[in-house]
């Protein structure tokens, strides 16, 4: 009886093994495909029946690094910065304002929660305009500051931080203003506590700040100030005889910062991420 | 800003309700809104249960493969639109394309011109969202599946074995909350839906306008042709209509909670 619902079970593991790996090769099989292209010549892309190169074409890559189509040192860098300022501004102030809406009462705290929900709500997109034009009014137009400083808010993350200093008892924060501690100390007291929280959150918002497309595009317009995604889809409009491989090349390489931040912290951020949830 | 008239740069005048009397007028903005509906729908319906059965699927994978198996589903959620839209353009191709060489020229069948004929290019605006979420909202569910506390199972075990009602009465309810999200994010992803669009259409509507999405289209107004004033019009009468439909998620949300409940 044993032997059989072992046997059982592990047929019915192996069955959905097979069903669940067979969809993901097909979800990644166009990223395979992808890398794969960076090495062809433009003739070869487009015959989708050969997969393998006929032979390893490693000219594409280095027309990329040495700039041939766009200065690619300086993009990534800006990607990288932009990314990082953002998700490193955005876990500050929305764990801040976390810590505030979670621990303190105050007048008109339920309206600023609302806010927070409709930023939530209202995408980014929507309010591209007058946000262009904010920013346009700041002087910060084509300037990495005018798409950051933007970028650092975001609704989400002050609901998710919310939920997460809920979740720290008060005796913590008593215990800290007993010793006299202000609040900004306390705060800063309770912070190591949230490491993974912070840690994901963080990533989440990198992921975000690296693939968004639009509002750079508004706002950052000189060659050199450009992020990744935008130097690329701008290469793809530029003309037809161009060499896709250095496009596949070039998408190749944005995907690593987000593939390997993901995989590094895969356990800490789905163990917060059911944390967060159940709560 | 929706009340000036559209210049940025100069002097803008107040030109009251003009800027809302010339959407009403615009069938272009009717489309961008009907498109933008359809694409939000069957993204849903779409994405949400394939997530579901992935999530059940990847469950039961066994345990080594399974972070393998997360990432290749999470890849594309992963990447930047804009390369995805690459990417996405040299399946939908229009007769080179992975899609027509392997699945329409071999059963004999004329090559498909997807992003060309107006019948199929809001399905493959469609296909790309279910790519490109299905494998985070899965990552989602997973998440929350995992936090449910064993003894649930087992005390259903006792009642009945079938696994539709393990569903039903212990996966299900404790999902509730994440299901919402996810709906939540779907929506407001939907609704901002703008790089695959761009970089796959140009930026347009695509031919005929069967492609044409409300953040596109807005972008068209303000960037393309210069009325900063009807877009940001055009912004304004967006927001009340997402409140609108967020706030109907949540009401139909508490119902489904309080019929469920009453059942019981």
């Amino acid at each position: 009886m044993a032997m059989k619902r072992r046997s059982r079970t592990i047929l019915r593991k192996t069955f959905s093994s097979l069903w669940v790996g067979g969809l993901g090769l097909v979800f990644a099989y166009p990223f395979a495909w992808m890398a794969v292209s960076s090495f062809k010549e433009n003739s070869q892309i487009f015959l989708p029946l050969k997969f393998w190169p006929e032979f390893w074409d490693l000219s594409f890559f280095q027309q990329l690094l040495s700039s041939e189509w766009f200065s690619f040192g300086k993009v990534l860098l800006n990607s990288l910065v932009i990314s990082l300022g953002q998700s490193v501004g955005a876990v500050l102030f929305t764990s801040l304002a976390g810590f505030a809406f979670a621990k303190h009462s105050f007048r008109g705290r339920g309206v600023l929660f609302a806010a927070c929900l409709c930023l939530i709500v209202l995408p980014r997109q929507m309010i591209a305009v007058p946000l262009f034009q904010w920013v346009h009014t700041l002087g910060l137009y084509d300037s990495i500051w005018g798409v950051m400083l933007p970028g650092m808010t975001s609704g989400l993350g002050v609901l998710y931080f919310t939920q997460v200093f809920k979740l720290i008892p008060n005796a913590y924060l008593e215990a800290a203003r007993i010793e006299g501690a202000g609040e900004w100390r306390t705060y800063r007291l309770v912070l190591p506590m949230l490491g993974s929280s912070l840690l994901s959150y963080g990533l989440i918002h990198f992921i975000l700040a690296w693939n968004e497309h639009l509002v750079p595009m508004l706002i950052l317009n000189s060659p050199d100030h450009q992020t990744l995604p935008l130097a690329l889809s701008s290469l793809y409009g530029s003309s037809l005889r161009f060499p896709f491989a250095v496009l596949m090349a070039g998408s190749f390489l944005a995907m690593i910062p987000t593939s390997l931040f993901f995989l590094i912290s895969y356990k800490r951020f789905k163990n917060s991420l059911s944390n967060v949830m159940m709560s | 800003m929706s009340f000036f008239s559209n210049e940025i740069f100069g002097e803008a005048s107040f030109v009251g309700g003009d800027n809302y009397r010339e959407i009403l007028k615009d069938s272009r903005y009717f489309k961008a809104l009907r498109n933008t509906a359809v694409y939000t729908l069957s993204s849903l319906v779409l994405i949400l249960p394939a997530a579901m059965i992935l999530a059940h699927g990847l469950k039961s994978v066994f345990g080594k493969l399974r972070p393998a198996f997360q990432f290749l589903l999470l890849l594309p959620g992963l990447t930047p639109p804009a390369v995805l839209a690459i990417l996405f353009l040299l399946v939908f191709h229009g007769r080179q394309g992975l899609l027509n060489q392997w699945f329409v020229l071999p059963f004999g069948w004329k090559y498909v011109n997807w992003l060309k004929d107006p019948d199929f290019i809001l399905f493959a605006l469609v296909l790309q969202c279910v790519w490109r979420w299905v494998g985070f909202i899965t990552f989602f569910l997973l998440s929350g599946m995992e936090a449910i506390p064993k003894m649930y199972y087992e005390a259903l075990q006792v009642e009945s074995a079938r696994s539709w009602h393990r569903f039903r009465w212990v996966t299900f309810p404790f999902l509730r909350h994440v299901i919402l999200f996810c709906i939540v994010y779907l929506i407001v992803d939907a609704f901002a839906l703008f790089s695959g669009a761009y970089v796959l259409l140009g930026g347009s509507g695509g031919t005929a306008d069967a492609g044409l999405l409300m953040v596109s289209y807005t972008y068209q107004t303000a960037f393309t042709f210069g009325n900063f004033g009807t877009a940001a019009a055009m912004s304004v009468l967006m927001a009340p209509f997402l409140l609108f439909l967020l706030w109907a998620c949540f009401w139909g949300y508490k119902r489904l909670i309080t019929v469920s409940l009453a059942r019981e």
